[in-house]
């Protein structure tokens, strides 16, 4: 890809992301109907694994910690994992580190994430 | 700790060895060797417990102008003919994103997309492992054919939502005025 094209990515990307922050910090998902409705929990009753997300988000963003994991633990925790995902893949991280790629971005690694993704749909049906 | 065989360069099976030791015995890349499990010798450096003995030189499989052509002696049965090129890109991390990343802009439905990609892209390193290294590339496209899709349709969807909180914002002034509305929407 050229140099130009890969900024322009990264200027979109940029302020998308700041516009999104700005707009999950000064809303707040629970009092707001502007914000977008899970379609599986409107046609089934069932909550997805990412429900909750946007709200947790929000604690997030006010460092409400306890209810952000309450709202959505399993999106409050694979953040990590997805910032380490984005840094190995898109900033150079993998051709360091090949050993972390491998551990965590590997087959079975995969595996596990659906494993844990379909767990956790499962069960904060349950609870 | 795993012991291994290897095959010296007169052809004859030697072990076993630790991994540390294997560096002092001169085990090279492409050097085969073989521990308890696995099906069938395999060289050094597709080894991942072995992948130390290279680290100084090693590159990711990814990069094209190492891996030379290797060519066994016939006569050492098990040897792999031919050439097998580097490994394709297996678009693990990509697609595992795009399996995630959706959940957050509540578009569960997008996810078995990225779960279909998240297969294909297990199976590239596989096959690379076995050797059929054309079956390890088809895998590859697939696993990118279907993160892209679900790239798109992901990012088109953000767009639909950014349209209508837009339309949203645009229309509330006027909506506001009418009695009852507002409050149905609030609701």
């Amino acid at each position: 890809m050229r140099k130009g094209v890969k900024i322009g990515i990264g200027v979109v990307v940029t302020v998308l992301l700041a516009a999104a922050l700005y707009i999950f910090y000064t809303f707040d998902p629970e009092a707001q109907p502007l914000f977008p409705k899970c379609p599986f929990l409107l046609a089934t009753g069932f909550e997805c694994p990412g429900c909750g997300s946007q709200r947790a988000i929000h604690s997030l963003l006010h460092f409400d910690i306890g209810a952000a994991l309450r709202y959505n633990a399993f999106m409050v925790l694979a953040l990590p994992y997805i910032f380490l995902g984005i840094w190995l893949e898109y900033f150079g991280g993998k051709k360091r580190f090949s050993s972390i790629e491998k551990f965590f971005f590997g087959r079975w690694s995969a595996v596990v994430v659906l494993i844990v993704i379909f767990l956790f749909w499962i069960v904060r049906n349950l609870v | 700790m795993s012991h291994f065989f290897y095959i010296g360069t007169d052809g004859k099976q030697k072990g076993t060895f630790s991994p540390e030791e294997l560096r002092g015995e001169g085990v090279k890349r492409d050097t085969l060797v073989w521990t308890q499990g696995m099906e069938q010798w395999k060289r050094a450096e597709e080894m991942e417990e072995l992948y130390f003995l290279f680290s100084d030189s090693y590159r990711g499989p990814q990069t094209k102008e190492e891996q030379p052509a290797v060519q066994y002696d016939h006569s050492v049965g098990f040897a792999r003919t031919g050439e097998i090129g580097p490994m394709p890109k297996t678009w693990l991390v990509e697609s595992i994103l795009v399996t995630i990343l959706p959940f957050l802009f509540c578009s569960s439905f997008l996810n078995l997309l990225g779960i279909i990609a998240i297969v294909y892209a297990a199976q590239v390193e596989s096959f690379y492992n076995r050797g059929d290294w054309n079956a390890s590339m088809e895998s590859s496209r697939s696993a990118a054919k279907w993160t892209k899709i679900a790239m798109w349709i992901a990012i088109g969807w953000v767009a639909l939502m950014v349209i209508a909180v837009i339309l949203f914002v645009v229309l509330i002034g006027s909506i506001s005025g009418f009695p009852g509305i507002g409050d149905l929407l609030n609701a």
